[in-house]
């Protein structure tokens, strides 16, 4: 036979169990979720969905697609702007280390509304206007993004390690700061090299 | 000969109706820039009203694909003020307001649900305490009447005499 002291102490340990369960639902409540890494994430896939077979040799006229992509881990909601952007390869890209965004204008702006763990694609289509070549330099002179035509006026100098004429698609992504209330570049960007050759 | 005159005349008014009815419902530049500056505004505090229902424990999932294509609605109005495109402008400024303000208006009733389900959250910490001190309260006298009749039998106990 047991102890009374042992009694006792099983007694106590029902009691304990018993507050245990009791609070259960509302401690489940009151924890907060378990915290990860936050970030958000921005890509380019090629036509076939896949990291493979992106745009590379291109002319006027021809229309091109890519696949772009935001993914929201931030932990909330979150508003992103999606910039696209064209220049030459004298032109500067973005400085993700710094987080300064090009200083070209954006052709097309998508703007996504992500929720956490969201994940928003679209088609990039788009194609070159107005090209044109003279000896050993050519020029863009429009860009039609998603049937949005802008004029560029890029020049571009035939590169003779690489043998051609070379430009840049890039995407910045900018996400809304809620505390300064204002779009802010978020460091992230993607591009894709084109290699503008004359169509026959 | 009377024919002719009724035909200038009506020919005239046409004209002028036509004339007169596009300077008046033209758009400047300046208009179509503050419509979309204006719609550009709404867009944020909508999103802004959402990410506040959130915060406040709301499921605001169903309102995101709305802003979304109220910012596509945002983005095309910026292209048609680009290409001079001033009327266009304004009525793709006025569908973005539009969806934004809706979204924003659910948004709104979206968080006083949330806020009422905290409502709720304290009754669930009440009933947590009540159950527990019931609980607790219910060990305790069992534990008395176990006591008592473990001492009982203790003291009933007769010692037995060994040899």
């Amino acid at each position: 036979m047991l102890s009374l002291n042992s009694y006792k102490t099983i007694f106590m340990a029902v009691g304990l169990i018993g507050v245990v369960v009791c609070c259960v639902p509302t401690v489940m409540r009151l924890a907060p979720p378990v915290g990860g890494e936050t970030f958000s994430e921005l890509y380019a896939l090629g036509p076939g969905h896949m990291a493979e077979g992106y745009p590379f040799n291109v002319s006027a006229g021809g229309s091109y697609m890519v696949y772009l992509g935001v993914g929201n881990h931030m932990g909330s909601s979150v508003y992103y702007e999606v910039d696209v952007k064209f220049r030459n390869s004298t032109e500067s890209l973005p400085n993700a280390t710094s987080g300064e965004s090009s200083s070209l204008p954006a052709l097309y702006r998508y703007r996504v509304f992500l929720g956490d763990g969201g994940v928003w694609e679209a088609p990039l289509n788009f194609s070159l206007l107005n090209v044109g070549f003279d000896g050993n330099v050519s020029s863009v002179g429009r860009l039609d993004v998603d049937g949005v035509v802008s004029d560029v006026n890029k020049i571009a100098m035939w590169d003779n390690e690489t043998k051609g004429f070379y430009y840049q698609v890039f995407v910045e992504l900018w996400r809304y700061n809620v505390t300064t209330r204002s779009i802010a570049f978020d460091s992230r960007f993607v591009s894709l090299w084109l290699n503008v050759t004359q169509s026959f | 000969m009377r024919f002719w005159v009724n035909v200038l005349v009506i020919s005239l008014l046409i004209v002028c109706i036509v004339f007169f009815v596009h300077t008046a419902f033209a758009v400047t530049y300046q208009e179509a820039a503050d419509q979309v500056a204006e719609a550009d505004q709404t867009l944020r505090n909508a999103f802004n009203g959402v990410l506040d229902a959130e915060k406040n424990g709301a499921n605001v999932s169903a309102l995101l694909p709305r802003l979304t294509e109220a910012g596509s609605a945002l983005t095309w109005a910026e292209e048609a003020l680009r290409i001079g495109n001033y009327s266009d402008a304004v009525n793709r400024a006025g569908t973005c307001k539009s969806l934004a303000s809706s979204v924003a208006g659910d948004a709104v009733a979206l968080k006083i649900d949330a806020v009422a389900a905290s409502g709720n959250w304290w009754i669930m910490v009440l009933f947590s305490v009540a159950a527990s001190v019931v609980f607790l309260g219910v060990l305790f006298f069992v534990w008395r009447w176990f006591r008592r009749g473990y001492l009982k039998k203790m003291l009933g106990i007769r010692p037995e005499v060994t040899s």
